[in-house]
Order: structure tokens, then sequence, then C-alpha cells
């Protein structure tokens, strides 16, 4: 097994607020493999952005350990780090956010290209932003270079944004709901390309969404992490979490999915969850987090002990529940998902 | 600035013309008949007004309009349809610095078409360019008469005050003197004071603003707590107190003076603006693209931050100036005539205010001041948009 690029043991984080302490993460535990698809999956609030900025490198973990490419960060010498933070990207959610509204697409992504010395005249400078455009379909660049951000739509924004992630030739790209505030007819676009980017540079990404019909389409040849309240409850190879989801968390989100034929919606039966309630996060349940809500919820089991994320019998993933560990809750097969 | 006042001189008419020959030349060259007509009248005036000083950038910036004016005929690689294979990035050194020029043209032409777009702001704009005008190119023209004109006295008259008439548009002060010339010759001084003093402030408050925002902690409650400190003083009796302690014989002392004790507002204003941009996601990639603090600084928070700071700028050149003739009005500074504020103490003193037909002697400074503040107000509103890119886009 090769080195994973990132790699997070036991990570908590805490973000104090009004003098109030809040857990965001909570003993969270993740590899990110070179050349893999990650998928972070879960509703807002559970961590999913607060995973993506420690794995580049913009937050720090409060307590646990992360590893870069097997050593922490600060084993590492000073040119080391700063090649390290080049290599580890992010790709923000709201592309009106990311890009300078002061400056022109040529210069913002001139500005790396040239602290870095990636390119050693004007003209191959020209050339490269030449060929980024044209890597990310903002085609011809002619007609892109010379504009403003706010002159652009939100996909070509996006687009951008990702053409600037790939000026540094990055190993991994956090992708932070990079499409969830483009317009859905040009959706697939971005994914697609960025499929193609990855395999073309071989760089892994991890995509935070908290779709996860995107996150089925996305990583369907990678795997998927299921986080709710700041702890990852469900990891595993995207066919099987989709097809055979364990966590009953999971499965209350797979049958929330509403499918394009609305004859298959009509016929799904949404799970009954025994609370709609998402509890706060200064206010985490005891035990499982998932217990208020859970239908399988089991007394004296789940509102006591914690769960942590192991590989249960007759599942090809890691979960983290404790029922369904022990083997009472049997698989879930969806016959919708899984195509 | 420091302690430089320009008068037009009649050599300068022929430095400026013999700059304007560059954009001229260059609009013939290119066919851009208005553009190269256009430059030589800028550098014309510029060079009339400050020589060489004043030529030199105007030739650049008249020749960089001019150029950005061919470009748009000319095929830049870039903005062509071609594919890749077929596109020759390799520029000789002129063509690239041409081709920059070219942008740097287009950027004044934006920029002017946004201040001239908003009426108010561009009626604000001619204001201050009527004063700079009147100031420096108006002494050509007028002699200015510093001592006392005994010969003008009226037969059977108790004063040497008159009314406005033909040859002295804004009549003659206590010493016979003719007003108009004082009014030319004595705003340059008070108008230039009145900037450095603005400078002097706005840079205090946004080096120490960006840096309490951007160090925080100790640097932070130690450069809030001074600002606090300060405003609690009333600034003007202050700057009284010091102005009758200090001896106030060169200008820039007291706009340094001024710049010292009117940082406070702008520097909190400034630190609220860099804890707000610093949290952009733009800055966020700019860390993850580890491009430095300077670069996160100087061109993804600054350019942001540079409208609010020139619109601020001007409103501290304002009250500056109002500041500077308070205590020339009080007679705290060493008056030296011509000014615009000795003109308002002497008049004061003088008695004129009981005296109709000294009106003119008084109500001029003191319109040509309020006129001066309402442009700058004025101003503000076109400076907003010459500055903000999303405004100026459109364009």
């Amino acid at each position: 097994m090769t080195t994973p690029l990132v790699e997070l043991r036991g990570v908590y984080r805490t973000f104090v607020k009004d003098r109030q302490t809040i857990p965001v993460l909570q003993d969270v535990n993740l590899s990110v493999q070179p050349n893999e698809i990650l998928c972070l999956v879960g509703e807002s609030g559970c961590g999913k952005t607060t995973t993506g900025k420690i794995i580049v490198g913009l937050l720090e973990a409060s307590a646990g350990e992360v590893l870069i490419q097997g050593k922490p960060r600060s084993a590492y010498r000073r040119a080391e780090q700063a090649q390290l933070r080049r290599d580890y990207q992010i790709v923000h959610q709201d592309p009106f956010a990311s890009l300078n509204p002061a400056h022109t697409i040529e210069q913002i992504l001139s500005f790396p290209l040239l602290r870095h010395k990636l390119v050693k005249s004007r003209a191959e400078l020209r050339r490269r932003i030449w060929e980024l455009l044209t890597m990310v379909d903002l085609t011809p660049p002619g007609d892109i270079v010379n504009k403003y951000p706010h002159q652009l739509s939100g996909g070509q924004r996006q687009r951008v944004s990702i053409a600037r992630t790939l000026t540094v030739q990055p190993r991994l790209i956090v992708a932070d709901e990079a499409v969830s505030m483009v317009d859905v007819s040009i959706r697939i676009g971005i994914l697609k390309m960025l499929h193609r980017l990855r395999d073309e540079f071989g760089m892994a990404i991890v995509f935070i969404t908290h779709d996860l019909a995107l996150a089925k389409y996305f990583a369907w040849r990678g795997r998927i992490g299921v986080m709710y309240l700041g702890r990852v409850v469900e990891l595993g190879p995207t066919p099987h979490v989709i097809g055979q989801p364990a966590h009953p968390y999971t499965r209350a989100l797979l049958q929330a999915v509403p499918e394009a034929d609305p004859d298959v919606t009509r016929r799904k039966q949404p799970m009954r969850l025994r609370s709609d309630d998402i509890p706060r996060l200064t206010a985490i349940p005891p035990g499982c987090a998932f217990h208020p809500r859970c239908p399988f919820y089991v007394g004296r089991v789940c509102d006591v002990h914690v769960p942590h994320l192991d590989v249960a019998e007759g599942f090809a993933q890691q979960v983290a529940c404790i029922p369904v560990q022990q083997g009472q809750l049997r698989p879930y097969i969806d016959e919708q998902a899984g195509g | 600035m420091f302690g430089l006042t320009t008068i037009a001189s009649p050599q300068g008419f022929f430095i400026g013309a013999l700059c304007g020959l560059v954009p001229l030349g260059a609009g013939l060259y290119y066919r851009q008949w208005r553009a190269g007509v256009g430059g030589f009248l800028a550098c014309l005036l510029s060079g009339f007004a400050c020589g060489f000083l004043g030529g030199l950038p105007t030739i650049l910036m008249s020749y960089a309009v001019v150029l950005s004016y061919a470009y748009v005929n000319r095929q830049d690689p870039f903005t062509s349809r071609a594919a890749l294979e077929e596109v020759n990035f390799e520029e000789t050194r002129v063509e690239q610095l041409q081709r920059q020029l070219a942008n740097l043209g287009r950027g004044i032409r934006t920029s002017w078409r946004a201040l001239t777009r908003n009426r108010a702001g561009f009626l604000g704009f001619l204001g201050i360019m009527f004063f700079v005008v009147v100031t420096v190119f108006g002494p050509l023209f007028i002699e200015y008469e510093g001592a006392a004109r005994l010969d003008r006295r009226q037969p059977g008259a108790r004063s040497l005050i008159a009314p406005p008439s033909y040859e002295h548009p804004l009549g003659l002060d206590w010493k016979g003197r003719d007003v108009l010339s004082h009014m030319v010759h004595g705003g340059q001084r008070l108008i230039l004071t009145s900037i450095q003093a603005g400078l002097i402030a706005t840079v205090i408050a946004v080096v120490l603003g960006s840096l309490a925002a951007l160090l925080g902690g100790v640097v932070d409650s130690l450069i809030s707590n001074a600002a606090n400190f300060i405003l609690t003083i009333p600034s003007f009796p202050l700057l009284l107190v010091l102005a009758s302690l200090v001896n106030l014989d060169s200008d820039f002392l007291l706009a340094l003076l001024f710049g010292v004790l009117n940082w406070p507002t702008l520097m909190r204003a400034v630190r609220a603006q860099v804890f707000s941009l610093r949290e952009r996601d733009y800055v966020e990639a700019a860390v993850a693209l580890d491009l430095g603090v300077w670069h996160i600084i100087s061109r993804e928070v600054f350019p942001n931050m540079i409208s609010y700071i020139a619109v601020n700028l001007i409103f501290t050149i304002r009250v500056a100036m109002y500041s500077i003739v308070g205590l020339v009005f009080l007679g705290l500074v060493p008056l030296s005539e011509p000014d615009w504020g000795v003109m308002i103490f002497t008049g004061r003193q003088q008695g004129v205010l009981f005296q109709p037909q000294a009106a003119g002697m008084l109500l001029a400074p003191i319109v040509a001041i309020a006129l001066f503040q309402l442009s700058l107000v004025l101003f503000t509103r076109s400076l907003e948009e010459v500055f903000n890119p999303r405004l100026r886009s459109g364009l």
C-alpha cells in the first residue's frame, strides 16, 4: 500500500465562539491515497468543510495527528513545507467570493506562476495561461483573459478557480461544494472536467458535497465518507455505501434523495426518523450522536457508548454503529441504487 | 509636495509643447488624430504648469492612451481565436512594452469614463480643476500686490478699502491692494498644506490599521488603545494648544501636527475593513497557493480598500483645510501673505465686518474655501466609481 497523501488520525477540532467551545470535529480518521477520489457527504454544519481545510493545511487540528505523506507537517523542513502547501489546493464553494474582484483573469492566474517561478519568460507565462484556460474548457481563452471575475458566469468563475489551483500542479485538490452554487445544467460539465483533469494529472480529489446523488455520480470509482455532527459514520467504496448502506443515517439520506423520475420518487418509502431536529453542535447527544433520531435505536447501548468506525460483518465498508457492528441490523439493499 | 508650490512660467509653455510632440507624433503615426491632439494639449497644460515634472508623466500617460486606441485594431495573439499551435506568444521587448502601455492606456480611459459618468462627481472634479488652474495659471496674468497702495486713496475717503469696480473685480483691501490678486496667489499654499495633512493622516491610518488587523494580539490592542486615547481628546482645541506652544514656521510641520492627531477614525475603519477582507475566500486561496504575506496585503487586500481609502483621503483633506484655516483665523500660526486664511484673519482684525463696501475682502476667501470644499465632497462620488472595477464594468 502506498503512503497516503494525507492521513487524519483521531483528529479533533474545536472553535471558540462567544466563549463557548464548539466541537466541530471529533475523532476523525481518514486517509487519502494518491489519485483517489474521496467524497465527504453530510448535511451543513457536520464538519465537511473543516475536514477539507485541515486536509489542505489551512486549519490546524486541535488534537490528533495529521500526517502528510507519512510525516507530520512540522517534521518537514521549511522549503519542503512550502512545497507541501502548494501540493494541496482547495476550490471554494462560492465562485463569487473565491476570485478577487480587483484583478483580471490573466492576473489571477499569473500570480502563482510568477511567484513560484513556474514560467521563465513573459511569453511562456502567456502560453501557460492559455493552456490552463483551455484545460478547464474556457475557450477561446482570448475572450476570458482580460475580463474581471464579475463579468463571468458562476460556472466560468468556478473553472477559473480550478485553473488557478492547477497553476501549481497540486497532488490533491479539495473541491468544497465546488458545484453547489453553479447552475444545475452545467454541473455535470464541471464534474466531468474534474474527472478528466484527475486522469490527466494523477491528482487526488476530495469532493465535499451535501448532495448524495452528486457524490454517487462523482465518486463511483472512489470512496464515500458520510459525516454526521463532526464524526465520520460510514466510510467505504462508493458502490457499497450506496448499494448496501450500513449506518441508519446513510440509509435515511439515501431514501431521501429524490430521483429524476417522479414515479420512482413516489414509490420510495422515506425512512421514519424518530425526530427531524438536528442537534446543535453545542449540545451533541451522548453516545451515538444520531441516537435521538435513529429508528433502530437500542436503549442503554446507543445513548451510552460512542461507536467507532470499524468493519461490520456482512459489509465491505467501515461503519460507526454498534447495532450494525453486532450484527443486529441486517444489510439493507436499496433496489433503486446500485445502478 | 513638501513645500513645493508651482507657478506657471512662460518657459513651461515651451516645455509642455515639447512634451506634447510625443503623443502628437504617435497620434499621427497610428492615425489616431483625436487621441494625439488630446495628448498634445494635456502635455502642454501640465508642462506649462509644472515644467518637466508635470510634463514627463503626462507624456507617458497620453502616449499610453494613444497606444490603447491603436491596439484596438491590432491583433494581440492572446485575444485571437486561433488554436494554440498557431499562436505566437513570443514578442520583442518593444512590443511587450507597447502592449503594457496600451493596457495602462485602457485603464486610464475607463477611469476617465467612470469619472465623467457621474454628473455630480464630474462637477466636483471640474470645481477642483478650476481652483488648480486659477492658482497655478492665474499668477501668470495677475501680478501680486504685496505692499500698501496709498496712492489709491480716494480724495475724501477715510480708508483705502473700496468696493468692487471694473479694474478691481473684488475690490480693494485695507491696504488698498487688489483682493483678486490675493485670491489668485493665496490659494495654493492652503490647498497644498491641506493635501499634505490629509496624506499624512491617511498614510498613518492605513499602515497602523492594516498592522493592527493583520498582526492582531498585542499590536492590535496597543494601536487600538492609542487610537481610543487620541479620539477622547478634542483634536481642534489640542491643535490650538500645540500650535501656540510649537513654533509652526513650516507648512509641513503644521500638516504633520494635523496628521498625527487625525488618524484614529480612519484607522478604525481600515482595521475593520482588513478584518473583513482577510476572511475572504480569495485570501484563503492565496494562502493555499503560498503567495506570501506581502502579496496578500498589497495585491489581494489593498486593491479592495483603495476606493474607500481615496474617499476618506478626500474627506480628511477637507477637514484639514478647515482646521488650518481655523488656526490661521485665530492667529496661532505665523501669518504670511498671500493666504486665504490670512485674508479672513486680517479682514476681521481690521473691522471689515462692519463695512459693507469691504465685503469682497472677507467674502471672497470664504466663498472660495466653501466652493473648494463642496467640489471635494462632490468629487468623492466619482472617485468611488473610478476605483471600483464592478462599477467600471459595462463600459
